[in-house]
């Protein structure tokens, strides 16, 4: 296991209501997204295939790229793929809007 | 139209179908962040929830308590944080039940059973749940669907037993030993973890319902499931100590089945034994001239007068000549469960009867273990073992001080079904005396460690230690017993053991005690810090109007 931490400037939107997305299985993956008051957009992941920090880094530019939102994120990790991850993150987003 | 798969949906999402649209409310929620300490320090990544969803709300006027595991995290198995969940909403549920709020609880069991990464921690927590859904099913009717892809095993199949009315789906699988425990146990000549057809054959709920082991088969689809609950609430079943409804499922009909069940004889006069042998000295020494109703020779069962009080003991032993040929080195199989079941109900029965003061019940406790067999998987092996835990639940709600004393091993199923719901354990401070869930070779298996992984492992994982003392830190057990020699006890000891088991009747008598005293004992109070933490949150989000 591997606990990693990120850090992004946070956006302008805010998140609506905090929401937990999916299950630690194996090859999926668990997020809590939460709303961020501070200028700083914070991610903590805890992964159980270590040695992937990079790849983590690209999938989370990625999503703060894509959404200008201003969210503490936790991710607890079984082993996603990128696009799994990716596909979490997009439908936590969602589900706070709603 | 295609029908909404039940088995398909997370724990939450499952909660969340069964219950009335907008009603829903989730207690102990993720952003509780009430996690597993214990994972993350043998590096498992911890879930948020812990893998159990605790859901409040209607369904149909009736107001519902959904407990749902999920599958997908470790197997939905039972740890210290997600065990504690569970038994903490049923222990509200029953007092509330007690000043005549009715709400009605719904287990959704989707779990491998105990935790190995927590073991006898989740093992306690079982012991838990397994009093307070018994003591439940007097109010309501305690509903269970095993409708998952994991199936339900261990600890929680023998919860399923206890459930008031049993729901399972085509997907479904019910067993108390997994197929992959077995044949590391058993090999594979006894059961081939890779034959999915002697799986579904064996474990799945279409053939337990041709068994008469769950009440109900439906399609995995969450309006069939989510009616069938419906319906069974609205029936409001009981199950009060001398009622209409067997307590678990029908004793006759199931023991009936053993007889006629074929059993090959698959390793005849294995000279091999596993139990240390002292439940039979121990027993022998403690119960001289005891009025023996001898269960067959794998059962010892007997009656002494100590002073004042009459004395039931109930001790397994290692029989070569057993029937079933995996429970012939003392463990607890088919025939000894519902043994002891029958020896605890005629207790009980016969001191009603004649207007006597209830005698105690002790079960001196050296089991190796739960048998592993196809015949018992079939048989229902589950069954009995909740049979027996029954009828010691049962015994101690109506007067009997229910007293065991582990004098060699003390071990998963065996021991929830023989010892947990005693209101005291004592056990000997013997090197040989040991509590835990599984073998180091299933551990390992299981947990894809090497066994020198898992033999250090108790190191950092004090639950997962196989010593009497460790169990005894996590408040296990009341009293530690020395003795001059465990194999072969002196007059001197014995007679100790004997006023120490006297003692612990007479506190009994003064105060039953259920499993869950032992969380508030000293030692209990010390370890089971995040057992207690669960309990006070839950109890502070309990009452909100819905």
């Amino acid at each position: 296991m591997e606990t990693l931490h990120f850090e992004f400037r946070a956006g302008r939107q805010f998140i609506q209501r905090r929401v937990q997305v999916g299950v630690v299985a194996s090859g999926n993956l668990e997020v809590l997204l939460e709303p961020e008051v501070s200028p700083v957009s914070r991610v903590r992941v805890r992964t159980s295939v270590d040695g992937y920090r990079d790849e983590w880094m690209a999938i989370l530019r990625t999503f703060f790229g894509r959404h200008d939102v201003a969210a503490a994120i936790e991710i607890n990790d079984g082993g996603a793929s990128p696009p799994i991850v990716l596909l979490r993150l997009e439908q936590a987003l969602e589900e706070s809007r709603k | 139209m295609k029908t909404d798969s039940f088995a398909e949906k997370t724990a939450r999402d499952r909660a969340r179908s069964l219950l009335d649209a907008g009603t829903f409310r989730e207690l102990l929620d993720p952003f509780a962040r009430l996690e597993s300490p214990h994972l993350p320090v043998q590096e498992i990544v911890p879930q948020s929830d812990d893998g159990v969803v605790i859901a409040r709300g209607k369904l149909g006027d009736k107001n519902a308590l959904v407990l749902s595991l999920e599958g997908g995290f470790q197997g939905g198995s039972v740890g210290e944080v997600n065990g504690a969940k569970i038994a903490g909403a049923l222990e509200l549920a029953l007092r509330d039940a007690r000043e005549g709020k009715r709400i009605f609880p719904v287990l959704i069991l989707d779990t491998g059973g105990i935790r190995l990464q927590e073991a006898n921690l989740g093992l306690l927590a079982i012991s838990e749940i397994h009093s307070a859904m018994v003591a439940l099913r007097e109010f309501v009717p305690v509903i269970g669907v095993i409708a998952g892809r994991v199936g339900c095993f261990g600890g929680m199949a023998i919860a399923a037993a206890l459930s008031t009315f049993l729901i399972g789906s085509e997907v479904g699988r019910l067993g108390l030993n997994g197929p992959e425990v077995i044949e590391q146990e058993a090999g594979t000549n006894e059961f081939d973890a890779h034959d999915r057809v002697l799986i579904w054959q064996t474990l799945g709920c279409r053939r337990r319902l041709a068994m008469g082991q769950i009440d109900l088969l439906v399609d995995d689809s969450v309006d069939a499931i989510k009616e069938c609950i419906a319906t069974q609430i609205n029936l409001g079943v009981t199950k009060k100590q001398r009622g209409t409804v067997a307590r678990t499922r029908a004793i006759a009909a199931q023991t009936q089945k053993i007889q006629d069940h074929a059993t090959a004889d698959l390793e005849p006069g294995d000279a091999k034994t596993s139990s240390s042998g002292r439940g039979r000295r121990w027993y022998n020494a403690l119960m001289e001239n005891a009025d023996e109703h001898a269960e067959g020779k794998s059962l010892l069962v007997g009656d002494a007068q100590w002073g004042t009080e009459t004395i039931r003991a109930i001790s397994v032993v290692p029989n070569p000549l057993a029937r079933f040929p995996r429970a012939r080195q003392g463990q607890m199989g088919v025939e000894e469960g519902w043994g002891i079941a029958r020896a605890v109900w005629d207790a009980i029965d016969s001191d009603n009867a004649a207007g006597k003061t209830e005698r105690a019940i002790v079960a001196i406790v050296d089991v190796p273990g739960q048998a592993f067999g196809l015949h018992e998987e079939q048989l229902g092996i589950h069954l009995s073992l909740a049979a027996a835990a029954d009828a010691h639940i049962a015994a101690r709600e109506s007067g009997h001080p229910v007293v065991a004393l582990i004098v060699g091993k003390a071990i998963s199923g065996a021991f929830l079904a023989h010892g947990l719901q005693a209101s005291e354990i004592l056990a000997l401070d013997d090197n040989g005396v040991e509590v835990h869930v599984m073998s180091e070779a299933s551990v390992s298996r299981v947990t894809r460690r090497s066994l020198g992984e898992v033999v250090a492992l108790a190191r950092i994982a004090p639950s997962t230690a196989r010593d009497v003392h460790s169990f005894a830190a996590l408040g296990g057990v009341s009293r530690l017993l020395k003795v001059n020699d465990a194999d072969e006890p002196s007059a001197q000891s014995v007679e100790e053991v004997r006023s120490e088991i006297l003692q612990a009747i007479r506190r009994a008598r003064a105060d039953a005690k259920s499993p869950r005293a032992r969380l508030e004992s000293p030692a209990g109070r010390a370890s089971r810090t995040i057992s207690l933490e669960v309990r006070r949150i839950l109890e502070s989000q309990w009452s909100m109007e819905l």
